[in-house]
């Protein structure tokens, strides 16, 4: 039976695609993990890899408009007959079959292994040894309706097909059925209204605590409790739950901590990277941020500390264009864009989703999307597309009371910035000490591509605009 | 000389103690209760309940020397001592009363005498010996003397003589202005007694908000009495029926004085060393589930620490039975605990002051003075204020604080608030009925945010 090669779908954003080239000529031969096509969509381009070993026949021309999971060719094993041109179109290759139990068309899995504009910390979804994910037409009709992804769901019925009740239990318990762990979709559970404010200033998700209230009502302290937990925990500041890794137990290092894992110590062999701290005084970003949030509270529209940050790094990149660059060996590339990663701690490890153009992004504007992103990072929606070609990071740890730590380049980007705790400084007025709202930024930087001296100028830019956060605002 | 064994044994049947054995009983398990006094405690017999009686006498009386503004005539009110004190007495013995009935519907048996430990599970009282899985310490605290001036039941006064006189003092020095010494402060003032009333730290009420104590301060003084703040008594001498203080180095004459300078707690003489509960500063150290130091023996109410207040005793005897119990009961939070003055005006608050809560990070805070409650107009007593503090960034009501005519009622309206986690937002989004001094808070919640209507 030759092999389905799909048009991989790239996140939950994407409705259409194409085949924007074949690596693998028609009737050549590919070997498994060799780039097979080039995925175009609207936001992203990416390479595909083949699955098999084998003979690749094209079934789609480039350039044709496909959605996600159709069948763009096949890979014959070495033995099968291979026919000169392939029956069928594609649509017709791709049709859900009505009434077989089983469908005759596996589903579409994503495989996606990118190339160029790799995603900081995707993990791959689950699938089956054979790359296909079979499952129930119910489980798929479930599926839609809770709003799953069911290719990343774990099937428990025979050969690993995924059945109702394997969608049931990853919409209800989130991380225990799919890889990337999605938060469960039920309703909201009980909680004070004080709970409720706190969790989402702290981006604690309600569903992951467990309440202690009457009637099992989340009250103050369990957000708390969750908070402390998820710090103690190692950075996420998610789950409460007391289903983490135990002391004793032995933590397979796979999925998202692999790729995290790799990342980092790749970066931090590869770049010559150091890190500076900055003190900032945040008197005046404080009072812009509270008369902000207080301006856009009927809007739903809060912008974070980290959104300031994310706002200034960004307008001084516009002044410092050699931190925002890449550094490629025999050229240091100067990146048009301003696009900025923004970490964000989930309970199976780090994300970075890019906010694109920052630049030309109000704060307001910003606020929207980096609330947007965040959410998406939770509940695990987050597309390829909002991986994709981050050119700088702001990482923020200040929630934890950290007061200077040494981020890791998102290579191969030449800098991030770290934003800390904001906290009681003081500032002198004379001999008098002032009270004053202070803050300190740690930059990391690759020496590679931007000297000490113009690193200290572009953080020294950062620190003049927070100091005048009015300049952020035009 | 009889044996019991039991599931739980309440030493003490104050608020704290009467109230835990019966939540034990209500979950199933035998309980005894021993009290070598009355039931209920200090707080029924001489505390709470009978000063309320003796304050609402003066209310009356004030009201009466004041009924000519609202138009009615009434002869000059006199009292009779005698029948006033007599009043709180019966009331404290009606109440006492239901204690024991309670005791008898919830089946728990009484054991009259000392309590004293011969183990960690098994404690003497008179010829009864229990033995129980579980003792919960509830015997409460008693009135504190100084090391230079000590009640004398003659002249010098605690508590228990102040309400129970015996004659009228015309000149009256009370030592020690928090909520007990301010409540004999109002009574014996309206009664007519020139009240002179002397604390050392630098505000009376120290528990209270700072703006809150300013202002009874001010009221009391415009009452007629004196209020000495940052002054000690430096000595109390009685000679006949004349008492003379020395007070910032001058002697001043009295006909009584009354020492209100705090409680101690009641750790003697039941044998806690010998069964090694940890005992610090005159109170009993327990955990959140108000355990001891010693595996099942648990202490509740004033005996375990400040603040010493009838509520806080119930309130942690339910936590430690349901903890015996293996339910998981929240701990006591002390900032959400209400704290009443039944003086003229009444003072009522729960939380941070708003200078304990600025400490902690930026707040917002609300004023609404009766003065522009319209309820507040029309009853003739528009002296107060309602000021309630929250966390500028969370919307988490810290702190309430009232001052004025029937704050200690609506004081709970803020409990309930903070208990259910309710941030600005509800509070605002709330009706409050017109017209009512209650709507006063409604407006202080508003004016933290800038949306008052009525000022």
């Amino acid at each position: 039976m030759p092999r389905e090669i799909y048009l991989v779908k790239v996140g939950m954003s994407m409705t259409e695609g194409m085949v924007s080239e074949w690596f693998i000529p028609d009737g050549a031969q590919v070997k498994k993990g060799e780039l097979v096509y080039a995925l175009e969509t609207e936001k992203v381009n990416l390479d595909v890899d083949a699955e098999y070993d084998g003979t690749v026949k094209h079934l789609v021309e480039v350039g044709v408009t496909l959605e996600p999971g159709d069948v763009v060719g096949y890979i014959f094993e070495a033995g099968e007959d291979i026919p000169d041109t392939l029956a069928g179109s594609p649509a017709a290759a791709v049709a859900e079959p009505v009434s077989e139990p089983e469908p005759a068309e596996p589903e579409p899995v994503a495989v996606p292994q990118p190339v160029v504009s790799a995603p900081s910390a995707v993990s791959a979804p689950a699938t089956s040894g054979d790359g296909h994910v079979k499952s129930s037409p119910a489980a798929r009709r479930l599926a839609k309706e809770l709003g799953v992804d069911y290719t990343r769901v774990m099937g428990s019925g025979p050969g690993g097909r995924i059945v109702e009740a394997d969608v049931q239990a990853a919409s209800q318990s989130g991380a225990a059925a799919g890889v990337p762990a999605r938060m469960a979709t039920g309703p909201e559970p009980k909680a004070s209204p004080l709970a409720k404010r706190l969790a989402s200033e702290r981006g604690i998700d309600l569903r992951s605590v467990r309440g202690t209230g009457p009637g099992g009502r989340i009250v103050q302290s369990d957000i708390e409790n969750a908070a402390v937990s998820g710090s103690r925990a190692g950075g996420a500041v998610a789950p409460a739950a007391a289903s983490g890794p135990q002391a004793g137990e032995r933590v397979p290092v796979k999925g998202m901590r692999k790729t995290i894992a790799s990342r980092m110590h790749h970066s931090l062999q590869e770049s010559a990277q150091l890190t500076m701290d900055m003190e900032v005084n945040m008197e005046d970003a404080v009072k812009m941020r509270t008369s902000l949030v207080e301006e856009w509270a009927n809007e739903g529209v809060k912008p974070t500390y980290t959104d300031i940050v994310i706002k200034a790094v960004a307008k001084a990149l516009q002044a410092h264009p050699m931190m925002n660059s890449q550094f490629l060996g025999s050229e240091i590339v100067l990146m048009s864009q301003i696009n900025i990663g923004m970490a964000v701690a989930l309970p199976e490890g780090l994300v970075v989703p890019v906010v694109r153009n920052v630049n030309q992004l109000s704060i307001k504007e910003l606020a929207r999307e980096t609330s947007r992103l965040a959410l998406a990072a939770r509940d695990g929606t987050l597309g390829l597309d909002d991986y994709a070609d981050g050119t700088f990071t702001v990482t923020a740890l200040g929630m934890y009371g950290v007061d200077s730590f040494t981020p890791i380049i998102n290579e191969p980007q030449s800098g991030i910035m770290g934003v800390n705790r904001i906290y009681d400084g003081v500032e002198w007025d004379g001999d008098k000490p002032v009270k004053t709202k202070k803050m300190n930024l740690s930059l990391t930087w690759d020496h590679r591509a931007v000297d000490g001296a113009p690193a200290a100028e572009y953080l020294v830019e950062v620190r003049n605009l927070l100091q005048s956060p009015v300049r952020l605002l035009v | 000389m009889s044996e019991h064994n039991l599931d739980v044994l309440v030493i003490g049947g104050g608020p704290g103690g009467y109230t835990a054995a019966i939540r034990a009983s209500q979950l199933g398990l035998s309980v005894g209760l021993a009290e070598r006094a009355e039931l209920g405690g200090v707080c029924l017999n001489w505390g709470c309940i009978p000063t309320k009686s003796l304050l609402h006498t003066a209310d009356v009386m004030r009201e009466a020397m004041t009924a000519s503004e609202l138009g009615l005539e009434i002869s000059k009110p006199k009292f009779n001592l005698k029948k006033v004190v007599k009043r709180s007495r019966d009331v404290a013995a009606q109440l006492s009363g239901g204690i024991s009935h309670l005791m008898r519907k919830n089946k728990i048996s009484v054991f009259v005498g000392d309590a004293m430990f011969q183990d960690k599970n098994t404690v003497t009282v008179g010829d009864d010996t229990i033995i129980a899985d579980n003792i919960i310490i509830a015997t409460g605290a008693r009135a504190r003397n100084l090391p230079h001036i000590q009640a004398d039941g003659d002249r010098v006064w605690d508590a228990r003589s102040a309400m129970t006189p015996t004659f009228m003092p015309k000149k009256l020095l009370i030592i020690g202005a928090g909520a007990i010494g301010v409540e004999f402060a109002s009574f014996y003032n309206t009664l007519g007694a020139e009240v002179t009333l002397v604390e050392v730290m630098d505000q009376i009420l120290p528990a209270e908000d700072s703006e809150i104590a300013d202002l009874a301060k001010q009221s009391f003084i415009k009452q007629g009495m004196e209020v000495l703040t940052g002054t000690g008594v430096d000595e109390v001498k009685v000679t006949g029926k004349t008492l003379t203080a020395t007070i910032g180095g001058k002697g001043r004459k009295f006909d009584a004085a009354i020492l209100s300078v705090g409680v101690s707690g009641n750790v003697e003489d039941m044998g806690l060393e010998a069964i090694g509960v940890e005992v610090d500063r005159g109170f009993i150290s327990v955990d959140e589930y108000q355990q001891t130091s010693v595996d099942g023996v648990y202490a509740i109410g004033d005996v375990a620490g400040v603040p010493c207040l009838a509520h806080k005793a119930s309130h942690e005897g339910i936590i430690a039975v349901e903890g015996i119990v293996g339910e998981m009961p929240h701990p006591l939070n002390k900032e959400r605990i209400p704290g009443c003055t039944y003086s003229h005006p009444q003072i009522a608050s729960i939380g941070l002051s708003e200078a304990q809560a600025g400490e902690r990070g930026e707040i917002k805070v609300g004023r609404f003075p009766l003065l522009a409650n319209g309820k507040a107009v029309a009853v003739n007593d528009t002296e107060g204020l309602i000021k309630t503090i929250f966390d500028a960034s969370t919307g988490e009501l810290l702190g309430a604080h009232m001052i004025g005519p029937g704050v200690t009622e609506m004081i709970q309206g803020f409990a309930v608030a903070i208990g259910l986690e309710t941030t600005e937002a509800e509070l605002m989004d709330t009706i409050f009925p017109h017209p009512t001094l209650s709507e006063a808070m409604h407006e202080s919640v508003l004016s933290a945010y800038g949306r008052t209507i009525n000022f």
